[in-house]
């Protein structure tokens, strides 16, 4: 009954007086120290992680490190669900766990007395909701990964295993964290996590490069959120969310100047970018499929790069203060979704086709955070960690089986081939999930989102609202693309290897994961498949057994379920479970009108030339035909007529008008390139005239020049320790003479 | 008379020097032990060593009381308690380190018949029995009430520790130190027994209660707080020490005394010593000044700082010499113990820093800091003791290339201590100097710890010699002939302190506590009524 109340509280406010509810909107949080035992959640990874380091310093040469961490984070999940069921979500909790960071001091004309960071969790409905999903992914993606890197048994399996028990325990610091620094820790820690695991493969010059630009990339992100946070304690002298919260409610008391409070949301903004992997931070997040796959479902599409969404919507209240900020937020996201998905269009890989679509998601996240539907972006953010979770496994169950095989060209018909059935069909799932096809759940949350640019009524939104659109078009066209190619038409494949530069190195290890018995083709040789070419007759591709099947359908069945909470919304005319979530958390500033009966802002909106009043019917009307559109279009280019794709693409390129637009979307519209001239290169030859300034000059004058000094004093006084034992006397009492003759100086100055 | 007018204090006195008491009972006995034909017996020597320093630890923390010392009427009278059980488990320690080494070739040579047993060439019950005897010594300093008392405890300390440098090796290079040592301590001795003749010039006094109390006295003090006479005897007396401490100007000997001696002998050169004159000094220091004292110049009252201005000064400028002769002394060298001594040097100068900064925070750092230090110090010569090379001990940075690869234990403990003795966290050294350097800056000497950190600084760069070369070396023909010594007792000695150095930081605060309980009664109870009484009764006997 209370949240029905506060919705209908919540359906009288419109877009434009987000700021004031903003701060009204949250309700002060009350300490609960009987759900102490949340911070399990936190603890169980980071014993898991504990534990498979133990693992790896035994060298143990089985399966128990993806045992523990499968157990332990099941646990942590059935913590979060329990506490989901068993904490009432009227007001936020605080669970105070122990002090931490605690400096107190006194001081003249100080503003600010304390900097208090305390290990405690910060549990509303936004956080339930983040951790059900990140602990649920996190889970299941641990149990697929089992199979997934049996390869690495006694290899790098521990270490795995503890990088991602790193991550979950980073994860749920930063998503429960009662503060920014927590926030920051796990922010960090995240960061630590996703660089560990890109660069699994250490030996692999690739990874280890995408490893490091990820890890960059996030730096200059966090050093926005470092200054964003420093910001926020100097205006507000709290970095408590709840303190905080109060004291913009308050009006922001003691703040010290303007430029600083309305700089704070552009510099988190720029840690969210980093993290989240939007213009200009978004070039990493590519590179990043380097990593195994499972670790590209979990950290790289489901969890990790949302946390950007996280930290805007958790301090949406600091947004809403500055007019321009979330319009900047709106117009990057909508800019990166673009992008990336014409990026995307033009990728053989089809890890990378779906590491884009990732980047470009991402950007509708933004996009919805920016033209004022948090309820929008936490929804899409929700039903995106599933489908492209369940996406990315079956790209890497299709790898696993096909000897890295990642090129949509060198396969095809994969739905024919005996033991692909579920993952082809899952695939499918998660593909029109993705499409945006009608009454999916990737349908309902992206409609919300480009629903509310146009309701917003706000003349730049709409128009970022028709570049959504045209975006969902091509997100339709190149998902199907990927599905037409891999899974429709003739049965047709080849194994992939190490030299064709497209697998995660997991071809390398490849024989071994053959090599277990009990899927069915066991006992034949396969010494030449590693070298293509001439095995492909004698290879057979294998299927995936019971953990991979298993997590692929209980994620497909979550991607599906995932539109639930809008059928009960649309259907029955009950509150949407997340926006429900949503509105108990301090994004709900950010939720619009919710208003069916067609508000007096529906009336003109850009879409009501197809004839329907209420926009957001009319979005899903337009959004799916433009899905459906993008459907066709890959249907006849990738399954009627495949040739016609690639007539297209030579017509393109022999005209020398049309030339680019093919080079520029397979080359990424050469943004590395740009990257390097612009910032790499100036930045080498800087470090390489710093570094000469400091060999030569630094080092070589002031250091050791100034080392010289002692010695050369020391030199100086060596007369003196002849060893004689006259000499040593004579010396002792004329230091004797001369240190009281001094004294008797000092004395006779009145000292 | 005197003895009589102040019985009470004097059985207090008495109790209070229990320990030392232990020890020289122990001394004796040692002595006879070991010129026993027995050679178990003689062997048994370190060992009954061992045991009378744990048993006057023991004594001494059931005589140490509060009454009992306010009692005997100390100037300090919380000193003991700590110093002297840090003194003792230093000692046993060094016990140890320096147990197995003493006569080892005339025992192999009188185990296997190469000679016969002649009490005149047996050493080890003389080098023990002067060991106890020079602990107590360092500890009676603790527990000084008096000049005399104070001039005989140091010379106890003292006198001991040139037999045995003379003693340890048995070479010529030895007997050159202690002669050495030995001349040039007479000369410092002779330095302070003139400032104390001074003092007591200027006083009328040789108790140190009583001498405190008349400096602030109208009719013998001027305005800047002490009289002439007591001002310079205050100077003589602290250089005199300065020679226990190894300080500027009387440093000389350093460098050769602990080159000539046996490792495990300067192992206890670099600790006894020194702890003796700073102990020393810290009885001393006070009767001059103390924190907020009031002194009464013609009809005002003026409020004094901790020291007077000239006897500060020269505290000032001994400890920056100090520490900057040393380290600079340290950087040219190549012989382990000679870069050892400087070291031990500049190590003197942080402790005058602490001195400097008054009797409560300083001295409590100071305290704090020999223990650190007495760990680290005992670690590495326990780590040259336990190595050898054909026979002699181990001098050179080169004899110490690549040890890692032959025995990593010592290497780890050496590179343990070494970078304990530069400050780095988390190991004992860094607390240490951090707690010196904080109780200074509150003592308003920044200057004095810029001087220290930049010291710190250019000492880094010999101690990390003594990581580098063990660690990173590579072993050459030359180390191929460097061999660990046949008894484990110097190496057990090495991995004890060297572990200590890491896990002695665990227990940081109560140590601190420990050591601040030394100067805890001195601040708060000045002098008490009876006591007054008692000092006036002992002025008018006399």
């Amino acid at each position: 009954m209370l949240e029905l109340a506060s919705i209908s509280n919540l359906a009288n406010l419109t877009p434009a007086v987000i700021g004031e509810a903003a701060s009204a909107a949250i309700p002060a949080a009350v300490p609960s120290p009987e759900f102490a035992w949340a911070g399990l959640i936190l603890l169980l990874p980071a014993i898991s992680a504990v534990l498979c380091g133990v693992c790896a310093a035994m060298g143990v040469k089985n399966k128990l490190p993806g045992a523990i961490t499968a157990v332990a984070l099941l646990a942590a999940f059935a913590t979060t669900l329990s506490l989901f069921l068993k904490m009432p979500q009227d007001a936020p909790r605080v669970i105070h766990l122990f002090d931490w960071v605690a400096f107190a001091w006194t001081g003249q004309g100080a503003t600010w007395t304390s900097f208090l960071a305390p290990f405690s969790l910060y549990v509303d409905s936004l956080t339930l909701l983040w951790m059900l999903f990140v602990t649920g992914l996190g889970s299941l993606i641990a149990i697929y990964a089992t199979e997934y890197m049996e390869a690495d048994v006694g290899k790098g399996y521990a270490r795995f295993f503890g990088s991602v028990s790193v991550f979950l325990f980073a994860m749920g610091s930063l998503v429960m964290g009662g503060n920014l620094i927590l926030l920051y820790l796990g922010w960090e820690g995240v960061g630590l996590a996703s660089y560990l695991l890109i660069g699994y493969f250490y030996s692999k010059p690739s990874a280890v490069a995408a490893a490091k630009k990820a890890f960059i990339m996030n730096r200059i992100g966090d050093l926005g959120l470092a200054l964003g946070v420093f910001l926020i304690w100097m205006n507000y002298g709290t970095v408590e969310y709840d303190a905080l919260f109060k004291a913009l409610a308050a009006g922001g008391e003691g703040a010290t100047s303007e430029w600083s409070k309305a700089a704070i949301p552009y510099c988190l903004m720029l840690g969210a970018f980093g993290k989240s992997a939007q213009i200009p931070l978004f070039v990493w997040l590519p590179d990043a499929m380097e990593g195994p796959t499972p670790v590209s479902a979990l950290i790289h599409a489901a969890t990790m790069v949302t946390a950007g969404i996280y930290l805007i919507a958790r301090t949406f209240p600091l947004f809403a203060l500055e007019p321009h900020a979330l319009t900047v937020v709106a117009i990057v996201g909508c800019a990166t979704a673009l992008v990336a998905a014409t990026i995307g269009m033009a990728q053989y890989d089809i890890k990378r086709v779906m590491a884009y679509s990732t980047v470009s998601q991402l950007g509708y996240m933004f996009l919805g955070l920016g033209v004022g539907t948090t309820f929008g972006a936490v929804y899409h953010v929700f039903t995106h960690a599933f489908f492209k979770a369940l996406l990315f496994l079956c790209c890497g169950a299709i790898m696993h089986g096909m000897a890295g095989q990642l090129d949509l060209r060198k396969m095809s018909g994969l739905r024919n081939v005996k033991g692909f059935g579920v993952i082809s069909w899952t695939f499918l799932i998660g593909c029109l999930c993705l499409a945006g096809f009608p009454f999916t759940a990737g349908f309902f949350s992206k409609d919300s989102i480009i629903a509310q640019a146009f309701a917003s009524g706000n003349p730049t939104f709409t128009l970022l609202g028709w570049i959504a659109l045209f975006t969902a078009f091509l997100t339709a066209y190149y998902t199907f693309r990927v599905w037409f190619r891999v899974c429709g038409g003739p049965t047709k494949y080849e194994p992939g290897d190490e030299m064709h530069g497209h697998g995660d190195d997991h071809g390398a290890h490849d024989h071994g994961a053959h090599d277990h018995g009990g899927h069915g083709h066991g006992g034949h040789g396969h010494g030449g498949h590693g070298h293509g070419g001439h095995g492909a007759h004698e290879w057979h591709p294998h299927g995936p057994r019971l953990a991979i099947n298993g997590v692929l359908l209980l994620i497909c069945a979550g991607a599906i379920l995932a539109a639930v909470p809008s059928y009960l919304g649309e259907m029955q005319h009950q509150p949407n479970w997340v926006e429900t979530m949503v509105s108990h958390s301090s994004a709900a500033g950010g939720i619009p009108s919710h208003d069916h009966a067609g508000g007096d802002h529906a009336a003109h909106h850009a879409l009501s030339f197809t004839g329907i009043a209420d926009v957001h019917a009319a979005t899903s009307v337009v959004a799916s035909a433009a899905g459906i559109l993008g459907i066709l279009v890959a249907v006849f280019f990738h399954l009627i007529n495949r040739g016609a794709a690639d007539r297209l693409r030579a017509a393109l390129l022999s005209n020398g008008l049309t030339r680019w637009l093919p080079l520029a979307l397979e080359n990424k519209w050469k943004v590395d390139e740009i990257y390097h001239v612009v910032f790499r290169l100036p930045a080498w030859v800087l470090g390489h005239v710093l570094h000469a300034v400091d060999k030569q000059i630094i080092d070589g004058v002031v250091v050791n020049g100034t080392a010289r000094l002692p010695a050369e004093l020391g030199r100086l006084f060596q007369p003196l320790y002849n060893g004689a034992l006259q000499g040593y006397a004579a010396t002792m009492a004329g230091g004797i003479a001369l240190i009281a003759a001094w004294v008797f100086w000092i004395w006779m100055q009145g000292g | 008379m005197t003895i009589l007018a102040s019985s009470p204090s004097m059985s207090a006195k008495l109790a209070l020097i229990a320990p030392e008491i232990l020890l020289l009972a122990g001394a004796v006995l040692v002595a006879v032990l070991g010129l026993s034909r027995n050679a178990s017996l003689r062997r048994a020597v370190p060992l009954v060593t061992g045991l009378f320093l744990v048993g006057s630890i023991v004594v001494s923390a059931i005589v140490t009381t509060p009454e009992r010392s306010v009692q005997a009427g100390l100037l300090m009278p919380m000193l003991g308690g700590y110093a002297k059980a840090l003194i003792a488990s230093i000692g046993l320690l060094l016990v140890m380190v320096a147990g197995p080494s003493i006569d080892r070739r005339l025992e192999e040579a009188f185990d296997s018949g190469r000679a016969a047993f002649d009490p005149i060439r047996v050493m080890r019950g003389e080098f023990f029995s002067f060991f106890l005897l020079s602990i107590a010594g360092t500890m009676l300093i603790a527990t000084t009430s008096d000049l005399i008392w104070l001039f005989l405890a140091l010379e106890l300390a003292s006198l001991p520790t040139y037999v045995m440098v003379a003693v340890s090796r048995g070479t010529r290079r030895a007997q050159e130190a202690a002669v050495k040592y030995f001349f040039l301590g007479a000369l410092s001795a002779a330095t302070f027994l003139y400032g104390f003749s001074l003092l007591y010039g200027a006083t009328g006094t040789l108790e140190l209660q009583e001498m405190a109390a008349r400096l602030t006295q109208a009719e013998y003090i001027d305005a800047s707080g002490v009289p002439t006479l007591a001002m310079l005897g205050a100077v003589l007396a602290i250089l005199g020490i300065a020679f226990k401490l190894a300080a500027v100007p009387m440093h000389f000997y350093a460098a050769d005394v602990y080159e000539g001696a046996s490792a495990s002998t300067t192992a206890f050169l670099g600790f006894m010593p020194k702890i003796a004159g700073v102990l020393a000094l810290m009885v001393l220091l006070p009767v001059f000044g103390d924190v907020g004292r009031t002194i009464l110049v013609e009809g005002q009252s003026v409020t004094m700082p901790w020291l007077p201005a000239p006897i500060a000064a020269v505290l000032w400028m001994v400890a920056v010499l100090t520490m900057t002769l040393g380290n600079v002394g340290a950087l040219l060298q190549r012989n382990v113990k000679r870069m050892l001594a400087y070291s031990s040097i500049a190590q003197s100068g942080y402790l005058m820093i602490g001195l400097l900064s008054g009797p409560e925070a300083g001295f409590n750092a100071v305290l704090f800091y020999l223990l650190g230090y007495g760990v680290t110090n005992t670690a590495m010569f326990a780590v040259l003791a336990s190595l050898e090379r054909n026979g002699e001990d181990v001098e050179t940075l080169d004899d110490l290339a690549g040890l890692r690869t032959r025995h990593p234990v010592l290497a780890w403990m050496l590179a343990a201590s070494a970078i304990s003795l530069i400050g780095m966290p988390p190991l004992i050294g860094f607390f240490g100097k951090l707690a010196l350097f904080s109780s200074a800056f509150e003592a308003g000497q920044s200057t004095l710890v810029i001087v220290a950190a930049v010291n710190s600084a250019i000492s880094a760069f010999y101690y990390l010699q003594l990581v580098a070369v063990p660690m990173l070396g590579q072993p050459n023909a030359r180390t191929e002939t460097v061999q660990a010594v046949p008894s484990a007792w110097p190496r057990l000695a090495a991995i004890v302190c060297g572990v200590g150095v890491i896990l002695l930081p665990l227990g940081l605060d109560r140590l601190i506590r420990a050591a601040s309980t030394s100067t805890e009664q001195l601040a708060q109870t000045p002098v008490s009524p009876t006591d007054d009484a008692q000092a006036s009764a002992t002025g008018a006997a006399r």
